[in-house]
């Protein structure tokens, strides 16, 4: 029998005309776990919402869901507060108390229970997650993982039977980030727990799902097994958020079972004819150095253990060259070092051949460096995008030409009128962008530009660094996302440690590399020697 | 003072309330040199070599308060001098020192009540009479390091666009301030609406909200309760009998020392130390224990 | 803007406060604590003057929104207090107090003025003068409150008037509790000493005040407005 099940449901936001869901149908069994995808505004956050009813937006709505055969509009509220969780995107945002037990407490307290019940459960809850040591922290001091798992288990506690989960692991590293998966898995199998979540980073979470349900344009285009994405994907040009595997399978017209997994893809590889192991390695091309790294120490403070112990690094001009590694390396502290937000203590730091603290206070960011920071919203001051590069020109004396290159180059004049908060992470990065290129800077840092962003926004980055490449103008990019760094880059380093361990075009880069490497790479290394992207793979499998 | 601490927050308010309280309204020699004494103890044990370091501050600060008194007051009978036709009085100035040390008093006292009552323990103190307040004190304790966070970035950010707070003339600098400000107030105002989400999915807003707290009271909190208590009726009493009462003005009056003034004596010396025998009794306890393993 | 609702058990408790236990207080001061009642009446008259407000939040306890503004507006200038406070002249905590009174109401306002103080003093230490700047600071932005009710904030003049208001309030405010601290009464003579002591003081707050609440009352308010309509806070 379904737990949840919604019907006909159509929805409109107040002051718009288009209708944001369209004749929802579908039902959800207890125990199922099932993944909603579907690109920015296609609804699926809205439709999540109106599965939680205290967090349903307004508007006008038909059609009707029901909670174990009870409306939900007449659900008993604390029932429907506690038996229906919701994880949010954003793991700062959900916190609300400063002690990690408190926030644990939080949700009971509000529903009356007594003080043993609370502590039984809260403790319970701590001991399944593994909280404890950090049980009596205060949360401002965890992580963006910690802080997520606590909001996971924030929710748990009240002993939910269904899980909404809306893009939770988006703003966390690739390692937090598969924790976190791993934990939903074990609810999910261990304890029966219902989960509907909605992903972009499919890699993990697709062979977890028993159902996918793709959404486009406010409407479902697809409710079954994972298994049977793929042709609803390539008509909706997604295939690009599948895992290599099916995207290899899918290029190379595979029949049958599409594999899910790097394991699946391996064996369904092997099976396949091969036509070429190996593709040709470009030259380097030599380029004149414009950022010198020699020898660069830094800490935070003087009884702090060094980040960088002797950093060494050169980028040459108009190169795309992508920083790789863990999370706490200490991967942006290098970044804002080499922007000059950072002093070191011992070694040189040379932007176009003069040492970085050599240029006056401002003549560095102009025209010189830029950084476009991991989270583009402290850059916006104004209340919409236009006002505020206006002010950036008037206020630094800028010529107004510069400001509709910019908004031409990056393709923004849709986005002029809007505050800076109603955009789309994507959106908002083109904005923050936007900002930097009215300095018109030759080197520009990026620290983690594709967190948080879907595929489409992904592409839409990749145009526009290219477009910016072929300007001369040079890019460094700090970042855990090793698909994009394979992609795009023209070269890219492995940080570990303080120092830079590894170095080189990406084709040789990640073929040399055992675990650090693309799925693409794991799926074919047996066969293929340097193969790093599913294209790749398709390239020289195809005759 | 490891194990004070760990008393329920209850006992360790009264106690702050007990002391502080009686510090402040008895302005008798003795009991202000008593729980200057006692508060002077109980810094250097808590900071140690810290606090003595900096002790050249509260001497200044001694000094400062207690020359004001004799300035601004021309009571007393035993005059030393004349400045201006103003009277300058032995009474004054012992007056000046006594209300200076009381005052370096009730500061020290505060330092080991900042030390002892960390923040925990005060909102769960106000989550008894006030829940919603204590909320409100929680959800701004996580904000207020957030948001130093947040200046932070957004400070950097912005001096790679020119908005560099430190530096340029007065008007830029307010300018960037100014900015920085007020990129932070969208950002948390923004955020706000989610947290408030947040804390609607997760019930807030039913009726009947319960408040939970680690802190469990146990027989040794009851125990040193009653001390607390005993010691700070039979400090009042004492008070009431006169025991506390002195003058400075027009001239002091007489202290004394019979058995039960020094009954009384000993009763507040016995509150103000409370916390140091605890500390002793542990301390010797984990030695026998260590020796029997 | 928030009206100010009128709240049956708060005005209970604040009759309560000022018919029955003020004079109790002022009773037991004079009565039996000699020189030390002028101390003791006034800082248990502080703490008092907090408690209709304390109560009439507990009784906000459902506005989610609202709670959570007021924090983040404590937060703000308690964040501002901790980072700036090398620039001396720069504390934005009035400023901000005054703009939560005009654009959340008086309560609202006496409520981040009082918050404001009591969490900065947990990381720059509680003291006896807690009570003191709870109270100065959160009846600057109460008065703010009730003044924006009748509509003058909105002009650049009055808002640069209350600025220098503000300092000079919160200034004499916290020299009573000096005076008293120093010399265990209160005489004219040593207040108004303190008082011509403190100008520089007074003119540091004074400024400051008038700077931010001039450059920042706007886009403040704009800012809340817009939560306010996106997000039909407060309705």
């Amino acid at each position: 029998m379904a737990i949840l099940a919604v019907e006909n449901l159509s929805f409109t936001y107040p002051d718009e005309e288009e209708c944001a869901l369209q004749a929802i149908d579908f039902s959800v069994e207890a125990g199922e776990f099932i993944t909603i995808m579907g690109q920015s505004g296609c609804g699926k956050s809205t439709l999540l919402r109106h599965l939680k009813r205290e967090l349903a937006p307004h508007g006008t709505k038909t059609g009707n869901i029901t909670y174990q055969q009870t409306n939900l509009a007449d659900l008993e509220a604390r029932t429907a507060a506690s038996e229906i969780g919701f994880v949010m995107q954003n793991p700062e945002n959900q916190i609300i108390t400063d002690k990690v037990w408190h926030e644990l407490a939080f949700g009971l307290e509000n529903l009356g229970v007594d003080t043993l019940t609370i502590r039984r459960r809260v403790a319970e809850m701590a001991s399944f997650f593994g909280i404890q040591k950090w049980f009596r922290q205060d949360t401002a001091t965890l992580s963006g993982g910690q802080k997520q798992l606590v909001n996971l288990a924030a929710v748990m506690v009240m002993q939910p039977k269904i899980l909404l989960l809306d893009e939770p692991t988006s703003q966390l590293d690739p390692i937090a980030a598969m924790e976190f998966i791993t934990t939903l898995k074990k609810l999910n199998q261990e304890l029966g727990l219902t989960v509907i979540l909605i992903e972009h980073r499919l890699e993990d979470v697709l062979p977890l799902a028993d159902r996918v349900i793709v959404m486009d344009k406010g409407t479902i285009q697809f409710d079954g097994e994972p298994t049977a994405l793929l042709p609803t994907l390539s008509q909706l040009n997604l295939l690009e958020a599948l895992p290599s595997s099916m995207r290899i399978f899918y290029n190379l017209n595979g029949t049958g079972q599409p594999p899910l997994t790097v394991k699946e893809g391996r064996t369904w590889l092997s099976k396949q004819a091969i036509n070429q192991t190996m593709l040709p390695i470009q030259e380097d091309i030599k380029r004149q150095p414009v950022l010198e790294v020699k020898g660069v120490y830094f800490r935070y403070d003087k009884h702090a253990d060094d980040v960088l112990r002797g950093l060494d690094l050169t980028i040459g001009e108009g190169e795309l060259f992508t920083l790789l590694g863990g999370n706490g390396t200490g991967k942006t502290t290098a970044l804002k070092v080499l922007a000059g937000l950072e002093k070191a203590y011992r070694g040189d730091v040379k932007v176009f051949g003069k040492k970085i603290n050599k240029y006056g206070h401002n003549e560095l960011y102009r025209e010189v460096l830029g950084v476009l920071p991991q989270d583009p919203k402290v850059l916006f001051l104004e209340k919409t995008v236009r006002l505020d590069l206006e002010t950036m020109c008037t206020s630094l004396q800028l010529p107004t030409d510069r400001l509709q290159e910019v908004v031409s180059l990056l393709d923004i004049a849709y986005l002029l009128e809007r505050h800076p908060y109603d955009l789309s992470g994507g959106e908002q990065q083109k904005a923050a962008l936007a900002k930097l290129l009215l300095l018109q800077p030759k080197i520009i840092l990026l620290d983690e530009p594709t967190k948080g962003l879907d595929v489409r926004a992904k592409q839409q980055l990749a145009q526009i660094l290219r477009s910016l490449q072929q300007q001369d103008v040079t890019l460094v990019i700090v970042t855990h996302d090793i698909e994009f760094s394979a992609k795009y880059s023209d070269r890219c380093a492995l940080f570990f440690d303080g120092i830079v361990v590894s170095e080189g075009m990406p084709r040789t880069f990640y073929s040399g590399n055992n675990f650090y490497t693309t799925a693409a790479h794991r799926i074919s290394r047996n066969q293929l020697v340097n193969a790093i992207t599913p294209e790749d793979v398709v390239t020289l499998c195809k005759s | 003072m490891k194990s004070f601490e760990t008393y329920h927050p209850i006992v360790l308010f009264v106690y702050f309330v007990s002391v502080i309280g009686i510090t402040m309204f008895f302005m008798h020699p003795i009991y202000v040199s008593l729980s200057f004494l006692a508060a002077v103890l109980m810094n250097s044990i808590l900071f140690g070599a810290h606090f003595w370091k900096r002790s050249w501050v509260y001497v200044l600060l001694f000094l400062g308060m207690a020359i004001i008194n004799p300035l601004i007051s021309h009571n007393g009978e035993m005059v030393l001098f004349y400045v201006n036709h103003n009277a300058v009085t032995v009474e004054a100035i012992a007056y000046g020192m006594a209300i200076a040390l009381m005052l370096l008093a009730v500061l020290l006292w505060f330092k080991v009540y900042n030390d002892t009552m960390t923040s925990d323990k005060f909102i769960y103190l106000f989550g008894r009479i006030v829940p919603v307040f204590a909320l409100v004190i929680s959800i701004t304790l996580r904000l207020v390091p957030l948001f130093k966070r947040q200046i932070k970035q957004i400070t950097q950010a912005q001096k790679t666009i020119g908005m560099d707070y430190a530096v340029g003339n007065i008007w830029h600098r307010i300018k960037s301030i100014v900015h920085i400000f007020s990129i932070l107030l969208t950002w948390a105002l923004e955020n706000t609406i989610e947290t408030a989400d947040a804390m609607k999915a997760r019930g807030y807003g039913l009726p009947k909200r319960t408040t939970f707290s680690l802190f469990r009271f146990e027989l040794r909190d009851t125990i040193v309760l009653s001390l607390i208590g005993i010691l700070t009726i039979g400090t009042v009493v004492g008070s009431f009998i006169g025991n506390t009462t002195f003058y400075f003005y027009p001239t002091f009056s007489p202290i004394e020392f019979n058995w039960y003034n020094v009954l009384f004596y000993i009763i507040y010396t016995m509150l103000l130390l409370l916390p140091v025998v605890i500390e002793l009794k542990e301390r010797w306890q984990w030695r026998s224990l260590q020796s029997k393993i | 803007m928030q009206e100010l609702k009128t709240n049956p058990l708060r005005n209970i408790v604040a009759s309560i406060i000022v018919f029955v236990i003020i004079p109790i207080v002022l009773y037991i001061g004079i009565a039996f604590l000699g020189d030390r009642k002028f101390y003791f009446i006034s800082v248990t008259i502080a703490l008092l003057a907090c408690v209709p407000f304390f109560i009439s939040l507990e009784q906000k306890r459902t506005q989610t929104r609202e709670i959570l503004l007021i924090a983040v507006m404590s937060a703000l200038s308690v964040a501002g207090r901790l980072l700036f406070y090398l620039v001396a002249a720069f504390k934005p905590v009035a400023a901000i107090t005054i703009i939560s009174g005009i654009y959340l109401g008086a309560e609202a306002g006496f409520l981040t003025g009082a918050l404001s103080a009591l969490v900065s003093n947990i990381y720059f230490g509680q003291g006896p003068w807690t009570p003191f700047q709870m109270f100065m600071w959160g009846i600057i932005g109460f008065i703010a409150g009730l003044l924006a009710k009748t509509g003058i904030m909105e002009k650049k003049t009055a808002l640069i008037l209350y600025g220098v208001f503000a300092g000079i309030l919160f200034s004499f405010g916290m020299d009573v509790w000096g005076v008293m601290s120093l010399t265990g009464i209160f005489t004219w003579e040593a207040y108004t000493a303190a008082l011509v002591t403190a100008i520089p003081f007074t003119i540091t707050y004074a400024v400051s005040n008038v700077i931010f609440l001039l450059l920042l009352a706007k886009p403040i308010g704009e800012k809340l407005e817009r939560i306010k309509k996106k997000y039909g806070l407060m309705e």
